[in-house]
């Protein structure tokens, strides 16, 4: 077995008698990029600050290279962080705030004047040295604050939320940016986001938070394809969630009647069913499709509104019980509206993007 | 941005105001200009014209004796109210407003009470059989009672006390402009406590410092009361200066040319201040 790298082992936080992370435990192999999802008071900024050593865990512990770091007070840790607000010191410059981790650290002026120029250069704010941080905007700033992070060339990156003060366009920008920065240093990341795409887009691994626990943690693939939960299900992407009972499963294949009457087979169960179970059928949006398949996966279903978005439609459909349906189909993105729109439709979907959940 | 708006917003209100502003202002030039220029003129007036007030001020050893005296118990009051001030205003700025308003009151209420109580309060601790001395006697530590009053120790004491909300006032409200989370960026950044603190705190709270420092050195300078009380003969200070040389000497020329300097130094340390604060503002902002 190779030497683990960050280690997070069973980790609990109380404040009170509120827990706020339960037992949390991760192998953080080096170089990768994770990150933590989950709504907020998830418990996944706590953990990011027991790493940092802002916060004690009431129990667990958190080694980095097989040695504890709980022992170690912050300044000593030798860890990279970016915050959610703008914390570069207002009384220095941007060139003074990136070299300020060396200055503290003692390093020779040649190499600090060398290493502030890389980072400037690595988040492309070369320009920007002499200027001070209220003179920039709050994406530079954050650039800065990463540049600030690296300087020292620490394992380990923390960000906490740190694009959440920025707007989209330019937080789309700087998700790039952090991904070619992560790519070029080979810096290992744990990123705390409360948002899905955000995630999508950066992660080698989320660990999806809920309630202080682990809900599941894979790839964005894992966790979208395969998700463990109705939450995770319900929190990574789009979803629609039908009612219905479970018939029977038989050979790892499950058959549900939905509540509009509708029988479907061949699904695949999260767990075990027993009969007559009450359960929840998730099936994402673009798994649906009103290009005729097998009738197995067919739901009758009137077309209550379409909406055109250019690469695809959006159809909202609704069946016999009253359930809404959305619908993202790429296929039928070409076919006139009105060959869309009537009631009386049928609506055909994937079984392998579709999961049955208990109720 | 904030300073911006609430400065422009001060100039439209004194442009609006300035009618209702006529009392005060004549008050002020009645009772303030006034008398100084009075004063002016009986210190070069006073026995007969000339400027022989201010030579026998400036030619006098124990004269400038006392000047030096004043200056040195106002660097010496200002320098440790800065050291005492900084820590209770650092905890002010980072508790919880609820009971930050509780220390607050407390000290609010400090200045509220009588000053001469206060002073007499610390004669009757600091003396040879005070409270202080009769304690540590008591425990063993001390053989002999300490010379804890009529002395610069007593003055800096009961002077300190006195100044210390000047000093926290204006610095709470620097150092609540301080985001605690710089400095945990700070810690992260490798830096010890006190590196956090000499690098990124005290130069982030130096506006306050100076703002406090200043109305501290200026009120020390003119101080009366707690001097008098409990100072010595030895290190008397300029106010106490110029009211005997009034009242028990009859002096009134001196006297005025003693007060006039106080006033012309005062005013001299704030101007300098204020270029000091300005060339730093400029200076940073760019």
């Amino acid at each position: 077995m190779t030497r683990s790298f960050l280690s997070i082992r069973a980790v609990r936080k109380t404040f009170g008698a509120f827990v706020a992370v339960h037992d949390v435990t991760i192998e953080v192999p080096k170089g990768e990029f994770l990150t933590f999802l989950g709504p907020s008071g998830s418990g996944k900024s706590t953990t990011l600050y027991a790493i940092a050593g802002f916060q004690d865990p009431t129990s667990g512990d958190v080694l980095l290279e097989d040695k504890s770091l709980l022992s170690v007070p912050s300044h000593k840790r030798n860890i990279g962080m970016v915050f959610q607000r703008y914390t570069l010191f207002p009384n220095l410059s941007v060139a003074e705030n990136v070299a300020f981790p060396l200055r503290v650290r003692r390093r020779p002026d040649a190499e600090v004047k060398r290493r502030v120029a890389d980072m400037l250069a690595l988040v492309r704010l070369e320009n920007f040295a002499d200027r001070h941080p209220g003179a920039l905007s709050g994406g530079q700033q954050q650039r800065v604050a990463l540049a600030r992070a690296l300087a020292y060339d620490p394992p380990i990156l923390l960000m906490d939320e740190p694009l959440s003060a920025l707007d989209k366009k330019l937080r789309q920008e700087i998700q790039a940016e952090i991904r070619r920065i992560h790519r070029e240093t080979g810096v290992t990341i744990l990123y705390v986001t409360h948002d899905q795409e955000e995630a999508l887009h950066l992660s080698d691994r989320i660990a999806l938070f809920k309630e202080g626990r682990i809900e599941q943690i894979g790839t964005g693939e894992d966790l979208y394809l395969r998700p463990a939960s109705e939450f995770v299900a319900g929190f990574i992407g789009n979803s629609n969630f039908l009612p219905g009972e479970h018939l029977e499963t038989a050979a790892g294949a499950a058959t549900v009647r939905l509540a509009d009457g509708s029988i479907i087979t061949g699904l695949t169960a999260a767990e075990p069913f027993s009969r007559g179970q009450k359960v929840r059928l998730m099936v994402r949006p673009e798994a649906l499709s009103l290009t005729p398949g097998p009738a197995s996966t067919a739901l009758q279903v009137d077309i209550v509104d379409t909406a055109f978005f250019g690469d695809r439609r959006r159809v909202v459909a609704r069946t016999a019980s009253g359930d809404e349906i959305d619908v993202r189909p790429t296929s039928d993105a070409t076919d006139p509206a009105g060959a869309i729109a009537g009631s009386g439709r049928r609506i055909y979907f994937d079984p392998a993007l579709a999961f049955l959940f208990p109720a | 941005m904030q300073g911006n708006s609430s400065r422009r917003g001060s100039v439209a209100s004194l442009a609006a105001g300035s009618g209702s502003a006529l009392p005060a202002l004549l008050l002020v030039g009645l009772f303030f200009i006034v008398p100084v220029v009075a004063l002016l003129l009986r210190s070069v007036t006073d026995p007969e014209p000339g400027l022989q007030n201010y030579a026998a001020l400036f030619g006098s050893g124990t004269y400038v004796r006392v000047f030096l005296n004043t200056f040195l118990v106002a660097a010496v009051v200002t320098a440790v109210t800065i050291l005492v001030a900084f820590p209770v205003a650092w905890m002010l700025a980072i508790m919880p407003p609820a009971f930050g308003s509780v220390v607050f009151g407390i000290i609010i209420l400090s200045m509220w009470t009588n000053l001469l109580t206060r002073t007499y309060a610390w004669m009757v601790l600091l003396q040879r059989t005070g409270v202080i001395n009769r304690t540590l006697m008591g425990l063993g530590i001390i053989q002999e009672p300490l010379p804890l009053i009529n002395n610069l120790t007593g003055v800096t004491i009961g002077m300190v006390y006195i100044m210390l909300p000047f000093m926290i006032l204006p610095l709470v409200g620097t150092l609540r402009a301080i985001d605690p989370m710089t400095l945990r960026a700070a810690a992260l950044c490798g830096a010890s406590p006190f590196q956090a603190f000499r690098r990124i705190l005290l130069p982030l709270s130096l506006p306050g410092i100076a703002a406090g420092g200043l109305m501290v050195f200026v009120m020390s300078l003119g101080y009366f009361v707690t001097p008098a009380l409990l100072g010595g003969t030895s290190n008397m200070m300029l106010a106490e200066m110029i009211a005997q040389t009034v009242r028990s000497l009859l002096n009134w020329g001196l006297g005025s040319a003693a007060a006039f300097v106080l006033l012309v130094i005062t005013m001299a340390l704030y101007a300098l201040q204020l270029r000091l604060v300005g060339a730093r503002r400029t200076g940073g902002g760019a």
